[in-house]
């Protein structure tokens, strides 16, 4: 709890090499998981997109997929400013991992309920000609931002945190 | 027993600071995950009320101004002598962005015509025609009841009949007793109710002809000769005039309203160049510009674009037996 700055004069020794480079990884991943989510959340704007592209999963009532549209862009946004300022940030990238195995999930489900869509991940979203569909990509994306939201749940402590100012995750 | 019993208190001691440290730390974590919560419900909260705001925008319940068919099948909505913008929305009535185009901002056109403010050029496309069934059966299927709901000045109307209606991806819909149905619920006369029918139903037959034997048989033959790069760079109407000429005889499609959207489809991919080049719908355009999604697809954005538009030209001309209006 009490070490000093462990960026200094790392120990030869390979348990604290990993605890002096590990912080930084952790940072890294804070913020490149932070980067993915605001640019997730901006490219869905206009709202009317981000509902066409939800209702395109044809997983949920009209009604319920107008809330989704309109509120998870906010809900990636507000995870991308905890990463950031590093506020929870253990839960910040446990929910991010979990909200990319729901993402994955829905995926999967159109993928194999045979629809055209285009993911909506990034903006756009909605049917594409059957063929131009890029499920794989999306899903080994996922995946790969999933692994970002783990190891920073595994390994909370980084510097620039908030967290750390109040003494967690020191 | 002494030497004991100081070991045990310290031991005790030593237990009692652990836990200390345990619920202190606990509170942290609390106090850190209650702050967190709050950062998030602000960020939904607001947003949601922010962009939600631009929603409560729109909703317009009076008068519509009035409506005249144009001889390419579209229809022009606006004051008469109106000195407004032109705004030119294509729309396919497979196509949910131009669904959420239309609960979001159709209203704000109706608005806007109504006062004067704007000249609403409505240009039904089917950009979807080529796709499998049943995506291109109701696209093709719903553009050509609204073409026939026109013929009894009853096109807006019923235009945000079809988008309230819209089909799933990949499921049957706009059948033609929905259509009908649908038809008989905007109040017509018996004559213009039969008429209407009778249309449905042999606009459906061109559709089902179309999609189930004649496009099939003239791609493959096109695949072909000419290759399955250059198909792919060629719109619907340069395709049905190529097999024209290489056996495909696209003539029962002439007079019909189905013919008549495929066209005003292809028209609409040559009618602008560069930046505004038609490309997908929704497609809105104000004096021939086009609008980006940010603007045409918030009610805020469009409001503004065609405020601060000048006057523009409507590019087609009316109907001349007087169409649709009555």
């Amino acid at each position: 709890m009490d070490t000093p700055d462990q960026t200094l004069a790392p120990d030869p020794a390979r348990g604290s090499r990993w605890d002096a480079v590990q912080p930084w990884i952790t940072l890294a991943c804070r913020i490149g998981l932070a980067a993915v989510l605001v640019f997730a959340a901006v490219s869905k704007f206009p709202p009317a997109l981000s509902v066409q592209a939800v209702e395109a999963y044809d997983l949920f009532p009209v009604e319920i997929a107008r809330l989704i549209g309109y509120t998870l862009p906010l809900f990636e946004l507000a995870l991308a400013v905890l990463l950031l300022v590093g506020l929870a940030t253990r839960y910040a990238g446990a929910v991010s991992a979990l909200l990319m195995v729901v993402f994955i999930a829905g995926v999967v489900s159109a993928m194999a309920r045979g629809l055209n869509i285009d993911c909506g991940c990034f903006g756009g979203g909605g049917q594409v000609a059957p063929g131009e569909t890029k499920y794989g990509i999306s899903i080994a994306r996922d995946i790969a931002f999933a692994a970002l939201g783990a190891l920073v749940a595994v390994w909370p402590r980084s510097p620039f945190a908030i967290d750390r100012a109040i003494g967690l995750f020191r | 027993m002494g030497s004991e019993a100081r070991r045990r208190s310290r031991e005790r001691i030593k237990e009692q600071r652990r836990k200390e440290k345990r619920a202190a730390k606990r509170n942290k974590t609390l106090i850190v995950l209650g702050a967190a919560a709050a950062v998030v419900l602000l960020i939904v909260g607001v947003g949601y009320l922010v962009l939600n705001a631009d929603r409560a925008d729109s909703g317009y319940e009076g008068a519509l101004a009035p409506r005249t068919l144009q001889e390419d099948g579209s229809v022009v909505m606006a004051q008469e002598g109106a000195e407004a913008p032109v705004v030119e929305v294509y729309a396919d009535y497979q196509c949910p962005a131009c669904r959420q185009f239309e609960l979001l901002n159709g209203d704000v056109l109706k608005e806007n015509a109504a006062e004067g403010q704007a000249i609403v050029h409505y240009r039904p496309v089917s950009i979807f025609a080529q796709r499998p069934a049943p995506v291109s059966t109701n696209s093709l299927r719903g553009g050509a009841a609204a073409r026939a709901a026109a013929d009894h000045d009853r096109f807006v109307q019923y235009n945000d009949i079809l988008f309230e209606n819209q089909p799933t991806e990949g499921e049957e819909g706009f059948t033609p007793d929905d259509l009908k149905d649908w038809f008989a619920g905007t109040d017509p006369s018996e004559g213009q109710q039969e008429q209407f029918d009778q249309r449905v139903d042999e606009e459906a037959a061109v559709v089902a002809e179309f999609t189930g034997e004649f496009l099939p048989a003239l791609t493959e033959d096109a695949m072909e000769q000419i290759g399955e790069d250059t198909l792919g760079t060629m719109v619907l109407s340069d395709l049905l005039a190529w097999g024209d000429g290489h056996g495909h005889d696209s003539s029962f499609l002439d007079g019909t309203y189905t013919g008549q959207i495929i066209e005003a489809t292809g028209n609409a991919y040559t009618r602008y160049s560069g930046d505004n080049a038609f490309r997908a719908t929704p497609s809105v355009y104000i004096n021939g510009e086009l609008l980006d999604n940010n603007t045409a697809l918030t009610a805020r954005g469009l409001d503004e674009a065609i405020d601060s538009a000048g006057s523009g030209e409507v590019d087609t001309e009316p109907m001349g037996d007087g169409g649709g209006v009555e």
